[in-house]
């Protein structure tokens, strides 16, 4: 890759990649080009198969998460995933509020090896507190039939790997929009 | 003559297939960049100005990317209609005498190797952009026509995607310019 190419893509992949990461291609009717992720209710989490890497945007307004996000005595973040109770909405205000600025999150179907939360490791340049992610009440989130409309996740779901980023999700710098 | 016609490696382990928008973008990115380069160093002599009008595309595609459907056409054929309307607007913007930074939001400003590697670029498409100059009396339509399938290879049904038009439009459209090129070539 020449230079100039390879900054451009450097800088795209830097302004639009949790952004793109995080989106998913529009699913024809009748096709089944791309597997829609199951969406949990009002969250900007998804799961996928296989798994699926989720950018949670702290500070955006819109998002209404599924998140409960608590401080531990240590100082580290304790974000708890769970779908099936009723979360207060607010999280990713919170999370901002404790410095992290987002978080790359991998779903991987079955149960978790390991019961309790998993800490999340550090994207380079990435700062702030130590973040632990507990999904479920052990580790492990069981999707009934019929938890919230249209599942397609039914069945048991833990978490593959989680990163924290850094603050800046888009929208700055030379984007020319 | 020396061209960048080398394609870079991608990040991604090879055979397997892309796990996210992101990466599936990136194959895009690496199989299409210096093609997309090619097309605006036919346009333009200033590497800062080639090298903003690439970005400007790759920033527009990558901002639409999740809306791109691979069942309608290439890649390549949905990139040359956005490169086309990114210069489209570079031209109106142009016209109306707004200063080149503010008309494209001010890319970072390459560096000194930067711009001797667009500016070999520029160079490997001399001969096609003294063709096209040559083609400049055949309507915009046509000779766009003629570039998107003689000179980038596009197949017809490829180019009518990048053009917004229907393969029916494509082909008469095709037909014309190549009609006017033979009688202007035996009028010589």
């Amino acid at each position: 890759m020449s230079k100039y190419t390879d900054n451009l893509w450097r800088d795209i992949a830097r302004e639009h990649g949790a952004a793109l990461a995080l989106a998913e291609r529009p699913e024809a009717a009748g096709t089944s080009f791309l597997r829609r992720p199951r969406v949990l209710a009002g969250s900007t989490l998804g799961l996928a198969g296989a798994g699926v890497a989720v950018f949670l945007a702290v500070g955006a307004a819109s998002s209404t998460p599924a998140f409960a996000v608590t401080k531990d005595a240590d100082g580290s973040v304790l974000v708890n995933i769970n779908q099936i109770t009723s979360l207060p909405h607010g999280g990713n205000a919170k999370l901002a509020a404790m410095g992290v600025g987002g978080l790359i999150i991998q779903m991987a179907g079955g149960p978790a090896t390991v019961s309790g939360p998993v800490t999340c490791t550090r994207a380079p340049g990435a700062t702030g507190p130590i973040v632990k992610i507990l999904v479920g009440k052990n580790g492990t989130e069981v999707i009934a039939p019929g938890a919230t409309p249209g599942n397609t996740g039914v069945g048991t779901w833990h978490l593959a790997s989680c990163q924290t980023t850094g603050p800046d999700t888009g929208g700055t710098g030379n984007t020319g929009q | 003559m020396k061209t960048i016609r080398e394609r870079p490696a991608a990040t991604r382990p090879r055979g397997r297939p892309p796990s996210s928008l992101l990466e599936e973008f990136e194959q895009v990115y690496l199989r299409n960049v210096d093609v997309l380069m090619g097309y605006f160093a036919r346009r333009c002599r200033d590497p800062q100005m080639v090298a903003d009008l690439t970005s400007e595309t790759f920033v527009r595609a990558v901002d639409g990317f999740a809306r791109f459907d691979p069942r309608r056409g290439s890649d390549r054929a949905w990139l040359f209609g956005i490169a086309a309307h990114v210069f489209a607007r570079h031209c109106e913007q142009s016209a109306g005498g707004r200063d080149a930074a503010a008309r494209l939001g001010g890319y970072r400003p390459l560096d000194e190797d930067e711009i001797e590697e667009v500016a070999e670029r520029i160079d490997a498409e001399r001969k096609a952009a003294e063709l096209m100059r040559r083609f400049a009396w055949l309507p915009a339509v046509e000779r766009a026509a003629i570039e998107l399938v003689d000179l980038e290879g596009l197949t017809p049904r490829e180019a009518a995607v990048a053009l917004g038009v229907s393969r029916v439009a494509f082909r008469k459209r095709l037909s014309r310019a190549r009609s006017r090129l033979r009688e202007g070539a035996a009028e010589q």
